[in-house]
């Protein structure tokens, strides 16, 4: 158990090109750790992560461009990856092979994310459509109106009430999930929102903008809780902890930033890629967090518990 | 601005205190003056701040200078003009790319892609940038530097819809067709190999005439396969889909020809 953030385990070169999304899972049936990298050489790799190490598990080869997104199903046996052309595959992965395809249509898929219940995959388009595709069907089962701009990010709240995106043009829209209404449409950024993340207990959602800010809100009352800054450049990525109290970001001005969430405060920053950061997340239990970027290199880092 | 002071007036019959206290108020009032005059203490430092800001303002001038004489198509003069303005302000990306395009009118292919390449470094983050680097990529026919350089500029703004029906799907089926004929190349190369190694004089016969003629016969049909291969070129249509066509004389060059389609295409 360590007291203080540092990095753990560095692995360079992990794909030929820049590394564009990661994503941490934990399989329900042997407990192991899984982190799935998606990368501009058209590759999707899963890696073992077992005594402080990465070992490559699977080479998911199939996408034709570059991977924008990766997501491990809550339950730890799938991945979904989406590309540039907006193809989205499952992998089992237990045996690393492909489940499903879907074509979502040109430009029609960008961030892919869960359900809770490991149900569902939710993603953008282009029309400001938010589409669920079914992962046992691996068809289109829903479709959420925004009537805005090319949402960028998806993501569920853990409670599975509500779903939020984020679009190129700042504007934030809340769904309840149920209803299927739309419960809020924040105007929190003036530029693209690349992430978004609930906190744990579904009560905060905090936004990542190219305006350099991350802003906090209260899903409930669709509040304003803070606004926070500290990078430099574009925030690419935020990720919440599992313990509820921090939440971790990423920039392009190369550095993976930890906050406190009462205090609005950075309380570490890690500067150890050499390029722009484009993906962070947290492990199950908090401990961990994985970074991946431009760089290649997939950086993991311990935290205090 | 000729300098008034007090003190010239001064005379024998105006009081010391007097002379002081005007002196003071001079020295007030010149305060204003004062910046016309040489400071020789901090002469040095004061030039290279008006050295800094004339030449962000003649950069500026001469940028727009460039762009209108670009217009105007007159395009190696908008470079000449860039190329100060470079020497004025190094770090201006937009100087670069400005030129990178003119550059690829110009079919001054690799130039285009080393301005390009100067302006991404300076400002990754600007996707036109990324979307000018990938046009002069394809013009010197790295296509597949390009398909990767199109693919950083639509994920880093997605919602720029021509930049992926024109820039990205071209690339991409330029890479296709390309592919396609590499893999014509190599069935031709395969069926030249067959008709110098022919199987049939590979093993020891006794010159009987029908087993000669059979030989004969067999590499005469591998070379006949060999021509029919060589006769034909590989064409991709609009939609992406390779096909096989009889060749025409001067029809070799398609690859390059296409590229000038699309420098015709971005009418530039």
């Amino acid at each position: 158990m360590t007291t203080q953030y540092s990095i753990l385990f560095k692995q360079e070169h992990a794909h030929d090109d820049a590394i564009w999304t990661a994503a941490w899972g934990r399989s329900e049936r042997d407990g192991m750790e899984t982190i799935v990298t998606g990368s501009l050489d058209d590759m999707v790799k899963v890696w073992k992560w077992s005594d402080e190490k990465l070992e490559l598990q699977w080479t998911l080869e199939g996408h034709q461009l570059g991977i924008v997104s990766v997501d491990v199903s809550p339950n730890g046996a799938i991945a979904a990856s989406s590309s540039l052309d907006a193809h989205i595959r499952l992998w089992d992965l237990e045996s690393g092979k492909q489940i499903k395809f879907m074509d979502a249509g040109p430009v029609d898929a960008w961030t892919v994310a869960f359900s809770p219940d490991s149900k569902y995959i939710a993603t953008g388009s282009h029309l400001g459509k938010v589409n669920i595709f079914g992962v046992e069907s691996g068809k289109k089962e829903h479709s959420l109106d925004t009537r805005g701009k090319f949402i960028l990010s998806i993501a569920y709240s853990p409670d599975g009430k509500y779903l939020a995106s984020g679009a190129i043009d700042g504007i934030i829209n809340i769904f309840d999930i149920a209803t299927g209404k739309l419960l809020h449409t924040l105007e929190g950024h003036a530029m693209p929102i690349r992430s978004l993340t609930f906190s744990p207990d579904s009560q905060l959602l905090v936004t990542a903008s190219d305006d350099g800010y991350i802003k906090i809100y209260d899903v409930q009352h669709a509040n304003l809780a803070g606004t926070l800054s500290g990078h430099a450049s574009w925030v690419l990525n935020v990720a919440f902890s599992p313990d509820d109290t921090h939440f971790v970001s990423s920039s392009s001005d190369k550095s993976v930033k930890v906050w406190d969430v009462s205090s609005r405060a950075c309380v570490n920053t890690f500067f150890d890629h050499q390029d722009q950061v484009w993906s962070v997340k947290y492990n199950g239990t908090g401990s961990k967090i994985v970074s991946v970027g431009d760089d290649r290199a997939i950086h993991i880092y311990d935290c205090p518990m | 601005m000729a300098s008034f002071g007090w003190k010239r007036k001064v005379g024998e019959r105006v009081s010391k205190v007097a002379v002081q206290k005007f002196e003071a108020a001079a020295d007030r009032q010149d305060g204003a003056e004062k910046e016309d005059e040489v400071d020789w203490l901090h002469a040095i430092k004061r030039r290279r701040e008006v050295l800094l800001e004339d030449c962000a303002a003649k950069s500026k001038r001469l940028k727009e200078e460039g762009a209108a004489l670009a217009l105007e198509g007159r395009h190696w003069e908008a470079i000449k003009r860039w190329d100060e303005a470079i020497q004025l302000t190094p770090d201006n990306y937009l100087l670069y790319e400005m030129k990178s395009q003119v550059l690829t009118i110009l079919q001054e292919v690799f130039p285009a892609v080393q301005a390009a390449e100067m302006a991404v470094k300076l400002h990754p983050l600007w996707w036109e940038g990324w979307q000018t680097l990938g046009r002069a990529q394809l013009s010197l026919g790295e296509v597949d530097l390009a398909v990767r350089t199109f693919q950083v500029a639509v994920h880093l703004w997605p919602s720029e819809r021509p930049l992926w029906l024109e820039d990205l799907a071209w690339a991409r089926k330029l890479q296709q067709q390309r592919r396609s004929a590499q893999e014509q190349l190599r069935r031709e190369e395969e069926a030249q190999q067959e008709v110098l190694n022919a199987p049939e004089l590979q093993q020891d016969y006794d010159f009987e005439s029908d087993e000669v003629v059979a030989a004969c016969a067999a590499v005469a049909e591998r070379q006949r396969h060999y021509e029919e291969l060589k006769s034909r070129a590989v064409v991709v249509d609009a939609e992406g889909h390779a096909r096989e066509v009889p060749l025409e004389e001067g029809a070799g060059d398609s690859p390059s020809s296409s590229t000038d389609h699309l420098v015709k295409a971005r009418g530039l």
